[in-house]
Formats: C-alpha cells, sequence, structure tokens
C-alpha cells in the first residue's frame, strides 16, 4: 500500500502548479461546440486558436482527432473512431472526446460502432489545422492507442517547454491504462528529479521512481547518481540502484525457475508414456515423438472444424481437443501395436530401429498432408499472464501446462495404484511369464498400457501447440530428450520420470541462463553420463536380483 | 566350396567396380557423375562395416557413428579450406571467418594447414573422443538400450556444437568451395576417379582386415560379449578392454570414411551428423545383413544407391519407402538382403543336403 501513497503524493506534487486547471473546463466545453458548428466563419478558427492557447489536456483527445481527420457529431457530442473491428469491415468502433475520453455506449451500456459513411463528418480546413503546431508534441498524450501515449510521454522529456511538467500531469490524471500510467509517471518523476533543488525533495522523488518501478528506472537513477549536484540524493540514488539490481536479479532467477519447471512438465508428460511402456514391454519407441504431433494436428484439426466449418468462433475447441487429441493418438497407437510393435516385445534394439522406420512414414504423412508449417490459434483466456509483482509475469499457457501435468500425473498414479488395470500393469511389468500363469491377459494388458502411452503423448502435442507451432517434425525436438529422462529416472517408474523431468528441465533452463543453449544442452549430456557412473540404472532402480540381466 | 563361392563374389565386384567402370569412365562410357558417386557410395560402406563390428558382432549400437564420421570429414575439409585460403594469400583465414569478423586462424586450425596432421588428427580425434567417452559408458555398464540413447544425445548435442557459428567450423553451412588437395584440382574427371579408386581400394582392405579381426581370438571374444556379456567376463575376460576397443576401431573406420568422403562431395556439413544420419548408418547394415561384413557392404551401397534413384523420380516417397524398409526388415528379415538371397539360394540348390553350419546364432538380444 505504501508505495501507492507515495505515487499519489508526487502526483499531488506537481498538481499544485497546474490548480487552474478545473476552472478552464466549462469554457473548454463552449469552443468546442464553437468548433463543431460555428457560429460564424472566423468563429470556428478563433476557437481553436483559443484551445490551443489553453493547452488543456481535457482538450487533447479533441484537438488530436481534429488534427486526425476523424472527427464526428453524434447526438450533438463529438466523437472519434478507433481501429477497425477485423480486416477491411468497414465498421469502426467510436469514442467520446469531452468531457470525457471513454468509448460511446447505448443505453444498455454496449460499445457502439458504426459504418464510416454512416457518421456525419466535421470537414476542419488545413490552415485551421496547421494552427494546431504548438499542440501537437501533446496531441499524441491523448491518443487511443496506449503504445502511442507511452512515446508521446518519452517524448516529453525532449522537448524544451517549460510547462510540460503540469500538462503531462494532467495527461496522467486522465491516463487508464496502467502501463502507460507507470511509463507516464517515471518521466514526470525523472522531470521533478532533475529539476528538484533540495535533498528531500529530490529523494522524495527518488522514491517516487522507485516504488513506481517502470521500465527504466534503473537507469535513470545511475543517470543520476552519476551526474547529479546533490551529494545526499547522489548517494541515495546508488544505494536504490543496487538494491533494485538484487531485485531484479531475483526476479530473472524466478523467471528461471518458473521456465524449468514448465519445460520439465512438457518433458515429464512426453516421458511418462514413453516410461511406462518401455517398462512394462521393453519398447523403446522413437515414434513417440511422433503420437505428439499426432495430437497437435488432432488440435488443429479440431480448430479448424470448430471455426471453419461449424462457424463456432470461440474457445471451446480447445477443451474439446483434449480428449480427442488423447484418443487419436492412442488409437493410433494401438494400431502400431497390432502391426508392428506386438511382433517385438522384448527386443528393445529391434523395436527402436522398427519405430524410427514407422517415425519416418508419420513425419513425411503429415507432411504431405499438412504441408510445412501450421499454427493453433491458443484460446483467448489463455492468452497473457498473472503478474505476480511488477516485472514478474507469468504466462498463463505455461500455467496450464503445468496444471495439467499435475492432474495428468495424478490420473496416472491413480490408474497404476488403485485400479483393476494398474496392477495387472505393474504385474505384468515386474514378471511377464508368472503374471501369465496367474490368468493375466498379457497381450491385452500391453495393448491398453500402448494405447495409454501414446494418449499421453498426444496429451503433450495438445499443450504444445500452445507454446508453438505444429510442425511434422515437432516430435524429433523432444524425443532424444525425453528419452534422457526415462534413462536417468529409472525404467517404468512413474517417480523417476517426474524427478528427472523436473530436473532436466530446469538444470537445461538454469544452464541456459549461465551460457548459451547449445553449451547447456552439452553439459547436461556430460551431467547425466557422471551421474550414471554412480547410479547405471536410474534414480529408482529396480530392487533385487532380478534386476540384473 | 564355400571359399571358393567367396572368391568368385569378390572377383566379380572387384572385376565389374576397380576394372569395368573406371575404364568404361576413361573411354567415356560411363559418367564421371556416375563414378564419384560410387566412390561416395564406397565411403558409406565403409562406415558400415564399422558398424557391424561394433553392432553385428559385438551387440553395442552405437548412435553416433555418423559423428565420427564428420570428425573425419571436417579434418579434411579444414586442411583443404586452410591450405587453400593460405595459398590465395592475404592472410590465410577462410573466407567463411573473415564474413564472421575473425581476422586471425584460430589456434586448433593452424595444425590442419599441414596435409599430414591433419589426417594424422583426423584419425586421432575420433579415436580419443571415443575412447573418453566409452570408457565412462562402459565402465559404468550402461548397455543395450541405454547406451543407444546416450550415444544419440551425444550426437544431437554435437550437431548442435557444430551448428553454432562460434565453434569456427562454419555453422550450417559447413565447410564448402573446396579447390585443391595435395596440389591436385578436385574438380577434374581423373582426381574424381583417383579419390574413387582409393575409396575402393581402402574399402577392400578395411573389409579384410576387418574379416581378420572378426576370424581372430579378438573376434571371438565379439562374439561371446554379444551373445552375453556376462559369461564372458565370469570367464575373466576384462569386457570393458574388449568394448573400448571395437568402439574406438568402429569410430576409426567411420572417420577414414569421413576422410574420403569430404573431398569428392566437396562439401561437409552438420546435417551429415544429425541424428537421423546415424540412426540410417545404422540401418544400411540392418538391412544388409547384420552380423556379415557383406551384408554390411551390401546394404549401405544398395540403399544408397535406392536413394538416388528414388529421389530423382519420386522426391516425395524416398522417407515412405525408408521408412517401410526398416519396419519391414526388421520385422521379416532379420538377417536383411544377404539372408534374404541366401534364403532364395537355398531353395535353387534343394538337393544339395544345407551343409553349411549356422556360424552366427540367432540370439543376437541385448
Amino acid at each position: 500500500m505504501n508505495y501507492t501513497i507515495k505515487v499519489w503524493a508526487g502526483i499531488a506534487l506537481c498538481l499544485l502548479m497546474g490548480k487552474n486547471a478545473a476552472a478552464q473546463s466549462d469554457s473548454i466545453g463552449i469552443l468546442i461546440s464553437q468548433v463543431l458548428d460555428p457560429p460564424h466563419d472566423s468563429a470556428r478558427s478563433m476557437a481553436l486558436h483559443k484551445l490551443v492557447a489553453l493547452r488543456d489536456a481535457s482538450s487533447f483527445p479533441f484537438l488530436g482527432a481534429v488534427n486526425d481527420k476523424k472527427i464526428y457529431v453524434r447526438e450533438g457530442k463529438p466523437v472519434t473512431t478507433g481501429e477497425e473491428t477485423g480486416e477491411d469491415s468497414g465498421i469502426f468502433p467510436l469514442y467520446n472526446l469531452y468531457p470525457e475520453n471513454t468509448p460511446v455506449t447505448d443505453a444498455s451500456g454496449k460499445p457502439v460502432a458504426a459504418e464510416a459513411g454512416s457518421l456525419q463528418k466535421v470537414d476542419i480546413s488545413r490552415t485551421d489545422r496547421l494552427s494546431l503546431g504548438p499542440v501537437l508534441a501533446y496531441l499524441n498524450l491523448a491518443n487511443p492507442d496506449p503504445k502511442k501515449r507511452i512515446i508521446a510521454y518519452g517524448q516529453l522529456l525532449t522537448t524544451s517547454d517549460s510547462s510540460k511538467m503540469n500538462i503531462l500531469a494532467e495527461a496522467l490524471q486522465l491516463e487508464k491504462d496502467k502501463d502507460a500510467l507507470t511509463a507516464g509517471k517515471e518521466i514526470l518523476f525523472q522531470m521533478k528529479l532533475n529539476a528538484s533543488l533540495s535533498e528531500t525533495e529530490a529523494q522524495a522523488y527518488i522514491d517516487s521512481l522507485d516504488s513506481n518501478w517502470g521500465e527504466n528506472v534503473t537507469n535513470i537513477l545511475q543517470d543520476y547518481a552519476a551526474s547529479a549536484k546533490l551529494p545526499a540524493a547522489k548517494a541515495y540514488a546508488a544505494g536504490k540502484v543496487t538494491a533494485l539490481e538484487t531485485l531484479q536479479s531475483r526476479i530473472e532467477k524466478a523467471q528461471n525457475l518458473f521456465s524449468g519447471i514448465s519445460l520439465g512438465s512438457i518433458l515429464i508428460l512426453i516421458a511418462l508414456g514413453l516410461a511406462i511402456v518401455y517398462g512394462l514391454a521393453g519398447i523403446i519407441n522413437m515414434a513417440h515423438g511422433e503420437f505428439m504431433m499426432i495430437g497437435a494436428y488432432a488440435t488443429f484439426c479440431m480448430q479448424s472444424l470448430f471455426i471453419d466449418t461449424l462457424g463456432i468462433n470461440s474457445d471451446m475447441f480447445f477443451f474439446v481437443s483434449l480428449p480427442v487429441s488423447f484418443l487419436i493418438a492412442g488409437v493410433f497407437g494401438l494400431i502400431l501395436e497390432k502391426l508392428v510393435i506386438r511382433h517385438l516385445y522384448s527386443r528393445p534394439l529391434e523395436s527402436l530401429l522398427a519405430t524410427w522406420g514407422v517415425s519416418l512414414i508419420l513425419v513425411q504423412l503429415a507432411r504431405s498432408i499438412f504441408g510445412d508449417l501450421t499454427a493453433v490459434k491458443a484460446p483467448s483466456f489463455l492468452a497473457g499472464g498473472w503478474q505476480v509483482m511488477p516485472h514478474l509475469i507469468l504466462p498463463f499457457n505455461r500455467l496450464f501446462i503445468i496444471g495439467l501435468t499435475i492432474v495428468v500425473v495424478s490420473l496416472t498414479y491413480l490408474m497404476l495404484y488403485r485400479s483393476r488395470l494398474g496392477i495387472r500393469i505393474r504385474a505384468v511389468t515386474q514378471n511377464r511369464s508368472m503374471s501369465s500363469c496367474l490368468g493375466v491377459e498379457t497381450r491385452k494388458v500391453d495393448a491398453i498400457t500402448f494405447f495409454l502411452g501414446s494418449g499421453l503423448a498426444g496429451l503433450a502435442g495438445c499443450a504444445m501447440t500452445l507454446i508453438g507451432n505444429v510442425v511434422p517434425d515437432m516430435g524429433q525436438t523432444y524425443i532424444v530428450d525425453s528419452f534422457l529422462v526415462v534413462v536417468t529416472g529409472g525404467v517404468g517408474k512413474i517417480a523417476g520420470a517426474i524427478v528427472s523431468g523436473l530436473g532436466i528441465g530446469f538444470l537445461t533452463k538454469v544452464l541456459e541462463s549461465f551460457y548459451e543453449a547449445v553449451y547447456g544442452k552439452v553439459l547436461i549430456l556430460a551431467l547425466i553420463i557422471i551421474f550414471l557412473q554412480f547410479k547405471p540404472r536410474g534414480l529408482f532402480p529396480d530392487k533385487g536380483r532380478i534386476a540384473e540381466d | 566350396m564355400e571359399k571358393t563361392k567367396d572368391y568368385r563374389l569378390y572377383l566379380a565386384f572387384v572385376v565389374f567396380f576397380l576394372i569395368l567402370l573406371p575404364v568404361g569412365n576413361l573411354l567415356g562410357f560411363v559418367s564421371t557423375n556416375t563414378i564419384s558417386l560410387w566412390g561416395r557410395y564406397f565411403c558409406f560402406a565403409i562406415v558400415a562395416l564399422g558398424v557391424d563390428l561394433i553392432w553385428g558382432y559385438t551387440g553395442i549400437l552405437s548412435m553416433c557413428q555418423a559423428f565420427f564420421f564428420c570428425l573425419g570429414g571436417y579434418a579434411v575439409a579444414m586442411h583443404i579450406v586452410s591450405a587453400g585460403a593460405a595459398a590465395s594469400g592475404g592472410s590465410g583465414v577462410p573466407d567463411f571467418m573473415t564474413w564472421n569478423q575473425v581476422d586471425t586462424l584460430p589456434f586448433f586450425w593452424v595444425p590442419f594447414q599441414s596435409f599430414g596432421l591433419a589426417i594424422l588428427l583426423g584419425l586421432l580425434i575420433p579415436a580419443a573422443f571415443a575412447f573418453v567417452f566409452g570408457y565412462f559408458i562402459f565402465r559404468s555398464r550402461i548397455k543395450g538400450v541405454y547406451m543407444a540413447i546416450i550415444t544419440q544425445a551425444l550426437a544431437l548435442a554435437m550437431w548442435l556444437l557444430f551448428l553454432r557459428n562460434e565453434t569456427m567450423l562454419g555453422g550450417t553451412n559447413g565447410l564448402t568451395d573446396f579447390k585443391n588437395l595435395l596440389g591436385l584440382s578436385l574438380s577434374s574427371g581423373n582426381v574424381k576417379l583417383g579419390m574413387y579408386v582409393l575409396s575402393l581400394l581402402v574399402l577392400c582392405g578395411a573389409y579384410f582386415l576387418s574379416k581378420k579381426l572378426v576370424g581372430s581370438k579378438f573376434g571371438k571374444v565379439l562374439q561371446a560379449i554379444r551373445d552375453s556379456e556376462s559369461r564372458t567376463s565370469y570367464t575373466a575376460y576384462r569386457v570393458l578392454d574388449y568394448k573400448l576397443a571395437i568402439f574406438m576401431i568402429s569410430a576409426l573406420l567411420a572417420a577414414l570414411a569421413g576422410m574420403l568422403y569430404a573431398p569428392q562431395t566437396g562439401i561437409i556439413t552438420p546435417g551429415r551428423m544429425d541424428v537421423k544420419a546415424s540412426v540410417e548408418m545404422v540401418m544400411w547394415v540392418a538391412l544388409g545383413g547384420r552380423g556379415k561384413l557383406k551384408g554390411a557392404i551390401l546394404g549401405a551401397l544398395t540403399v544408397n544407391f535406392l536413394y538416388s534413384i528414388c529421389t530423382s523420380l519420386f522426391p516425395d516417397s524416398w522417407l515412405f519407402i525408408l521408412g517401410f524398409l526398416f519396419v519391414i526388415t526388421v520385422l521379416y528379415f532379420d538377417k536383411g538382403f544377404l539372408g534374404a538371397l541366401e534364403m532364395l539360394g537355398a531353395k535353387f540348390r534343394k538337393n544339395k543336403p544345407a551343409a553349411r553350419p549356422v556360424a552366427e546364432t540367432e540370439t543376437l538380444q541385448s
């Protein structure tokens, strides 16, 4: 709470110098109506000149619209148009200009949009528009686009107008966008700081800058600490810079931790199916990555089906895609199992080569059907991120993947350890012939497990569409990594896959932050080889004599 | 009887490739392009021999042979490029480095300016790499699938490393623009024919040495390791030493092949050493007939010949064909082309009793 108070204290300080702003607002309304509907010929020019001379922030949206030749009258009030909705639709949303710069709403509070031709346009002559010259630098302060406003705030630093602080302060009062407000305040405080003459004043602005925490705060304070004339404030700024830098490096670490966890969870999703299948049947499935690719394309097809064929333009398709990609990848896995894999049980090297052939076929198939590059539009509710604190944003899509992984891992755990099927799978994994003797239909268990494993890969593929393009060889990017996860984790162990998946994902990101990505990868490999010197059978090896072959 | 048949086969091979094709080329019946193409196939066949020694005879699936192949190839390429740059005057820095604002030759390029050192290093580096990597892997008793995955990860990591520009090896574009090797212009037809004959001779030499190796006591121990590693170690053989030796030998064969390959293609890129390339090398052997040296050569030659034909006739379907070949061979023709041919031959000579005992046992599992 403390820092918001400081920020507003700063604003209030600035406003003391521009206190006459409120008194003028009525005359602005009159002047604007004169511009819109001039009583005589020269009245419009005079009114414009007066508006320019007043230089009041509340008139800037109106003047900006005049300058852009986008001024219309609707129900006696001046309005302007925003960005076109959709391409070439010819329909524009409307914005009120005075007294408030807000979207035009109808009686029920919905925003209004209209065709440009249906509005009553006010034509303003070129000479009149040229008379806006002195305030042009400020007009963008009221631009409807927050990014343009941020640029306009920045430009104020370079103009040499003594009244710019007041104008900026007024413009900030009307600012609604959070990022633009932060950026604008940063500029304001910077100007105030550079102009301040007493130590206490300077320190107050340094505090305000610090708590405002904009994009460039470190640079501003560094410059100040290097060039200021007030010794105490100088030292104070230098101290703040160090504190900010420590904070920033902590945030960077947190960001790395987060991306490590999210990479790890993708690896877990892929490696889970791989680990179960390998543990159960001794199959190295090189085509596992391709099931992931199939899941991704299933998601893409669902998107086309929903949006292009059925015309349902909603995010529903993604929720439908989750089970669909699981099923489709699972069915492909089942077909592969029936045709190829079942001849190769417990011949891991042969299975590795045969499934490599299968993966070649599947990649080429995808390439000839879908072409080289397709993208799934991420659902809108997953756009953006969760802002934990300023400058630390966790993207929703990554959070979703982490959540999905937790759910899937828990379900797999329940399936393996709390269900009849699970106990059969574990029995066959432990001793195939003994379970067969006891009446477990091993072939059926194999098929079901393969279906589940491939389905999990499909689910991973569906999740992958959130963070990358869908390309035919997307599976091959992850397959070697996920095999490393299986090797480090120990064969057929869920816990192993989770721990080593998280570990490898995390280490990769940490090493990447120290070195380049490639050297990170080489280091990971070296670490894994060293690790295997001590634990040749992975993190969670089978115990007992049966483990030795 | 078996011996005479073998000799007849060798004779046919030598007559066709060492006499008919070169003479045809000199007389103008066979294009230089074909000669150079077959020259490259022979290089692949040399790699395949190495793969067969380590996989077919010792049962270790190494998926980084393409990396060793490229180490050899890069060594020769670095010699050609740096010697070319030195000959053309200037600072002696290859063009691609000047484009990357490097104006002094990196230290590890310096020895490659001499041909002898380049050849020596091209063999020493892969051998040393195989020794260190193999020592740690075999020491911790990583075998079977684990070995395959670890070597594959090695291939992936090295591929990524070679793709970088900072490693000063040309990045994605690799090394190219070869002009002269030992003063001979690489673009002339006679030099190409010479490289072809050299590759063929090296292949023959490698084949006979490998055959000797396989027949020796050393080779028998290798097959014992393949069939049961633990029993071999119980009989007081140091399995680690044998595995390490064969890993180094196969790395050397791959590097040798790479050395012959690079001047013939005129380019070497990291694309030659990606994960796919190594698996393909293993597939040549699997398709030709694993555990038989002749099968390895047959597989490498036929698959690459097929590749050349298919990519020009139906470019899109090569991966389909290769994929199906992989699957069908692994599923139904365990002994590859050679096995299938022998089966056919046995059918033709049904009246004769099958006198030959099965030399290679069927227990190739790990």
